[in-house]
């Protein structure tokens, strides 16, 4: 991010960069940054706070009125509130979970869960007006058979042109993430991020089926399957919990 | 909730010693107060409008996004599963504030806002977009922006 406002600012444009690593900032010296103590992901802070979010931007550009550059980079001093677990959630309420992440055992419990996730999700959209499912463009269903079809080892044809398998199975895994965190979402109480991972990694089967989707890439001959499996399905933080 | 000490310590690592392009100038461009600016948004989080082709992998071009997408047009097609998405899943302001930026507009905080914003993938190797990076620098003069305000995840 950081050498991109470099780049930029070489051609003439004023750049400031909002940082949330800030030695890789302090690495890249951009002209400008503002480095916030948010977790990755919230580059402004909490989601529907009006008033913080303004504060963290304000603060940002204000960086452009300043003459003692470059390099500056500042902190923001206040952390986000949204960081916080919220007690009031209660994540939807699923089958018993199961370690066991085969393709037979998946394939029933995944097509369960989806549709009886279908209402939660459906009032996801009504209270916020959107939905982030979409970079595959399959139904959830088919998102879930593309995962269970890779567990048996079948690799199903890709329907999009110039979509690799692979690349269409990354994001069929995405777009079943957000469906599922969106439904678990829906309501009034404000979950945060880590107890949503929770939920989904321990609690639903297709949490169980991505994390055995990464074994089953790991143990491929295949270097590109092994790659994007063993990278891009199951956060690396969430490996080390896993054990 | 994943933040840099939360991370797998290799992974931490990785990311705070991540090479960055070793630049010999420091560039530096002043220009009128922030009421008189025109500012855009160029956001690293592999964002693309809803129907155009989502990042693959490491792309090191960009997304044209049109200052009148709608919320529920915006996608992420990050590569990256090592951050929060349900952040910017509740509220596209968290990652692309377009909305805060026209209140601050409105409210005469900044001059305007741009026709239109931007967005990479931030785990591209940097050096890869410098092309893209510089040609995008015309596009944003073309708009009169003068002000851009560059978002990670």
């Amino acid at each position: 991010m950081s050498a991109l406002g470099h780049y930029l600012e070489e051609e003439g444009i004023a750049t400031v960069a909002i940082s949330l690593i800030r030695p890789q900032t302090e690495n890249t010296k951009p002209p400008r940054a503002l480095w916030v103590p948010f977790e990755l992901g919230r580059p402004f802070g909490p989601p529907n706070d009006r008033a913080f979010q303004k504060r963290v931007i304000l603060a940002a550009l204000r960086l452009l009125e300043r003459t003692d550059g470059p390099v500056i980079i500042e902190d923001f001093a206040d952390d986000d509130p949204r960081g916080q677990p919220d007690p009031a959630w209660h994540p939807p309420q699923m089958q018993a979970a199961t370690r066991d992440g085969s393709a037979d055992v998946s394939a029933a419990r995944i097509e369960a869960e989806i549709g009886s996730l279908r209402g939660a999700h459906d009032r996801w959209v009504a209270q916020h007006g959107r939905t982030t499912v979409g970079l595959s463009g399959l139904s959830m269903a088919e998102c879930g058979q593309t995962v269970v079809a890779w567990l048996r080892g079948e690799v199903p044809s890709s329907p999009r042109e110039g979509v690799s398998t692979i690349l269409m199975l990354r994001f069929a895994v995405d777009d079943l993430k957000a469906y599922y965190l969106e439904a678990a979402s829906a309501g009034a109480a404000r979950p945060s991020s880590r107890q949503l991972g929770d939920w989904f990694w321990n609690n639903t089967a297709v949490g169980t089926a991505i994390i055995a989707l990464r074994a089953f890439g790991l143990a491929s001959d295949d270097e590109r399957a092994k790659a994007i499996l063993g990278n891009f399905m199951v956060p690396g933080a969430r490996v080390a919990m896993l054990g | 909730m994943t933040r840099l000490t939360d991370l797998l310590p290799a992974q931490a690592k990785r990311l705070a010693e991540l090479e960055c392009p070793d630049f010999t100038t420091r560039p530096w461009v002043t220009g009128p107060a922030l009421a008189q600016r025109r500012v855009a948004i160029v956001s690293s989080a592999g964002l693309v409008v809803r129907g155009e082709n989502p990042f693959r992998g490491r792309d090191p071009d960009y997304r044209v996004i049109p200052g009148s997408t709608k919320p529920a047009d915006l996608l992420m097609s990050h590569v990256s599963i090592n951050y929060d998405r349900t952040g910017f899943q509740e509220d596209w302001n968290v990652v692309f504030p377009l909305d805060r930026l026209n209140e601050l507009a409105a409210d005469g905080a900044i001059g305007s806002v741009a026709q239109t914003h931007y967005s990479f993938m931030g785990a591209t190797d940097p050096v890869t977009m410098e092309t893209n990076a510089r040609e995008l620098a015309g596009r944003l003069k073309q708009d009169r922006v003068d002000a851009v305000i560059l978002s990670p995840v």
